[in-house]
């Protein structure tokens, strides 16, 4: 089939734009790197993941090679996926919108910069990925943004230690509220409702939203689009007249083919699309793809983060969900945000080592093992710190020539710092988290060190000026009318909270435009995209993991 | 627990699995480490479902798991899984086998590095991989776990209510 629109790579924001762009009779097809994995195989995945193993790992040796610098080596192992589903293969399921002030920092702090779109224009395409992914929440969040739609899904309900939490926060006046996530507190989308098997980095029952089984199966259904597998992109090419051309991928063969289209949008990622960028140089771009400005790479961040915990002396039962119901976003909004970053606080329902861990750092072993195993186990409570990172120029994705990856390509170098921001706020909010254990009456209140959530952040920033960003606020780049540059990778700056949410919004907006242009051209049969709703998935219906 | 990066070089002669007696041996000394008893069918299951899975995605592990029960063996001077419970503790005993931490100034008789070894990696990992399968779930009184499917409004109480 003629084909309008390539995209590379089918994790959150390309899953999400293919199925937008399908819907609309636009004809896609998408170039994964990694596997369609089998959702028949989650159980096993699930079972994996407890042994310690990666079972997202690619299986195809090299391919996520990449190298680290800087004074905090942010590696890349388990912190994204390659696979139909990409990222959200693994993801915590957290769907938090970003505050209106987190697209006006330099209006409002005068630090970073502004995003060249707010929070009210990107608003509608919120409510909108809301409902594709089925995000469960509640409107008891005082910080929160307007909304003008409710959570499509209830939330879930608070936990056993979140009612813990509860009263010492309220004596301090720190709001403790409900987390909004992709994950099912009820039926929705085809999807069971969630069965708490305590292992949603390889969720079993598809009750966790991932784009493999929520937008992909509905976008191929479509008979609109379609979907490479395992076919690694290893360059764009561009015409005479500075449009990209063609896709150059190749498979485990290492043969290289090219796919033309009339749109390329590079969705791979912040880490792979900044690499895409700098590894298809040619005559017109030098520098890279898209980088007269030379900031593609520039700007990446990620989101320190880190543990506070304190010893409880009754059992406060974790372990029973894999994921975390109460947080407070008190401190991601003004405080002394012009010298410290935002940060927010996930209320832990997991804290603490697991009997496994318990009983491999005890010492003991016969009698006295088990018996320390169950007098040990449960009795940590814990709050976890998301930070706000500034776009800072040095913090880079680079190529290093000197190593190459699977198919022989220079493999991304990341030099990587945390500053004073970034220092300050994490001293900050443990200072915060360390009064309410220590208000619960907790001892043995212990810091983790430096921690970095899996997200990675503003490689292809977006922004008015050319000269200061890679892509405008459709996301298409400066320099190249017919390609787009999708993901998180093009954030302005990174707010403390997980970034999936807002790269499905940003992505359907983006998908918008580019249907939009599609059709002024004539390229593409005036339709109007069926009505929102929960995508019925096709793929993997009353399956359930099978119980040990 | 202690991860092995890389396999270490195998012994080419030897079958990749484990054999009978090995496996035997292996568990008779895993269950005194684990429980100080001997396991019901179970719990063994879990064992050996451990050991399996470690031989076969980490092949690192048959070596260790061999060199092991051979030094067991020996430390013993019989099988390990011949002698009775008692007299298994009383070995474990004896040569400290359950300390999985060696001081730098410790003898560890006559087979040094075996006996380091088998405290230092074997031991940790049939400890965590006992602990980390359902019998571990269950010392805590949990009957559903990560890992296993259940009750999605269980984790709003307290466990025993």
């Amino acid at each position: 089939m003629e084909i309008d629109v390539c995209i590379v790579g089918a994790g959150a924001a390309g899953g999400v734009m293919a199925w937008e762009l399908a819907r609309r009779g636009v004809r896609v097809v998408v170039i994964e790197s990694g596997p369609r994995h089998d959702f028949g195989q989650r159980g096993e995945y699930a079972r994996r993941y407890l042994k310690h193993e990666n079972p997202w790992r690619t299986p195809l040796s090299g391919v996520d090679r990449h190298t680290v610098g800087g004074t905090s080596l942010y590696g890349l192992e388990w912190r994204r996926v390659r696979g139909v589903g990409g990222s959200t293969l693994h993801w915590e399921g957290y769907a938090i919108r970003l505050h209106a002030d987190d697209f006006r920092l330099r209006s409002l702090y005068g630090i970073a910069d502004d995003w060249p779109i707010s929070y009210q224009d990107l608003e509608p395409y919120y409510a909108r990925a809301e409902k594709a992914l089925g995000v469960a929440g509640a409107d008891d969040d005082p910080w929160a943004s307007p909304r003008s739609t409710p959570f499509p899904l209830p939330a879930f309900p608070f936990s056993y230690s979140d009612r813990l939490f509860a009263p010492t926060c309220r004596s301090l006046g720190i709001a403790l509220h409900s987390l909004p996530q992709a994950r099912n507190s009820v039926a929705y989308g085809g999807r069971p409702a969630c069965q708490a098997c305590g292992v949603c980095h390889a969720c079993p029952t598809g009750a966790k939203a991932s784009v493999d089984l929520t937008q992909i199966p509905e976008a191929e259904a479509s008979g609109n689009a379609r979907v490479l597998t395992e076919a690694t992109v290893l360059r764009l090419e561009v015409d005479g007249s500075g449009q990209v051309s063609a896709a150059v991928y190749a498979r485990p063969d290492k043969v290289e083919r090219r796919l033309t289209a009339r749109v390329f949008v590079l969705a791979a990622g912040a880490i792979e699309t900044a690499r895409l960028l700098l590894l298809s140089r040619s005559r017109e771009f030098p520098d890279g793809l898209a980088n007269r400005s030379g900031l593609a790479g520039k700007f990446f961040m990620s989101h320190p983060s880190a543990e506070v915990t304190g010893r409880s002396r009754e059992n406060v039962h974790p372990y029973r969900i894999g994921f975390s119901t109460g947080m407070s976003r008190q401190f991601a909004v003004e405080r002394g945000r012009t010298t410290r970053g935002a940060f927010f606080l996930e209320f832990m329902n997991s804290a603490g080592p697991t009997p496994e861990r318990v009983a491999v750092a005890s010492g003991q072993w016969g009698k006295a093992l088990r018996k320390h195993v169950r007098e040990e186990f449960g009795h940590r409570l814990g709050i976890r710190i998301y930070c706000e990172q500034l776009p800072a120029r040095s913090n880079t994705v680079t190529l290093n020539t000197r190593v190459r990856d699977y198919f022989g390509s220079p493999v991304p170098h990341l030099n990587y710092n945390v500053g004073s921001y970034e220092q300050k706020a994490l001293g900050d909010a443990k200072a915060v988290a360390e009064k309410i254990l220590a208000a619960m009456g907790l001892t043995d209140i212990r810091s983790s060190g430096l921690m970095f959530a899996a997200h990675q952040i503003g490689t292809h920033r977006m922004g008015a000026d050319p000269k200061t960003s890679v892509v405008d606020a459709t996301l298409r780049a400066h320099d190249v009318t017919n390609l787009f540059l999708v993901g998180s990778g093009c954030f302005v700056t990174a707010s403390a909270s997980p970034p999936t949410l807002t790269i499905g919004a940003l992505a359907l907006r983006a998908a918008e435009h580019i249907a939009a242009r599609l059709r002024h051209a004539g390229r593409v049969a005036p339709s109007a995209p069926p009505a929102d709703g929960p995508i019925v998935p096709r793929q993997h219906e009353n399956r359930t993991v099978a119980r040990r | 627990m202690g991860r092995l990066s890389r396999p270490a070089a195998e012994v080419v002669s030897r079958p990749e699995k484990l054999s009978s007696a090995e496996l035997e041996d292996l568990v008779a000394f895993a269950e005194v480490l684990v429980e100080g008893r001997t396991l019901t069918p179970a719990e063994r299951g879990y064992l050996l479902e451990h050991i399996e899975d470690r031989t076969t995605r980490t092949p690192a592990y048959l070596s260790l798991y061999r060199a092991a029960v051979s030094t067991l063996d020996r430390l013993g001077g019989r099988r390990v899984a011949s002698l009775e419970v008692q007299e298994r503790i009383e070995l474990v005993v004896r040569h400290r086998l359950a300390a999985s931490e060696v001081r730098p100034e410790e003898d560890l008789g006559s087979f040094p590095e075996q006996t380091r070894s088998l405290r230092t990696k074997v031991v940790p990992d049939l400890i965590g991989g006992y602990y980390g399968s359902p019998a571990g779930w269950g010392a805590v009184g949990y009957e559903t776990f990560p890992g296993r499917c259940g009750d999605l409004t269980r984790y709003v109480r307290p466990e025993s209510s």
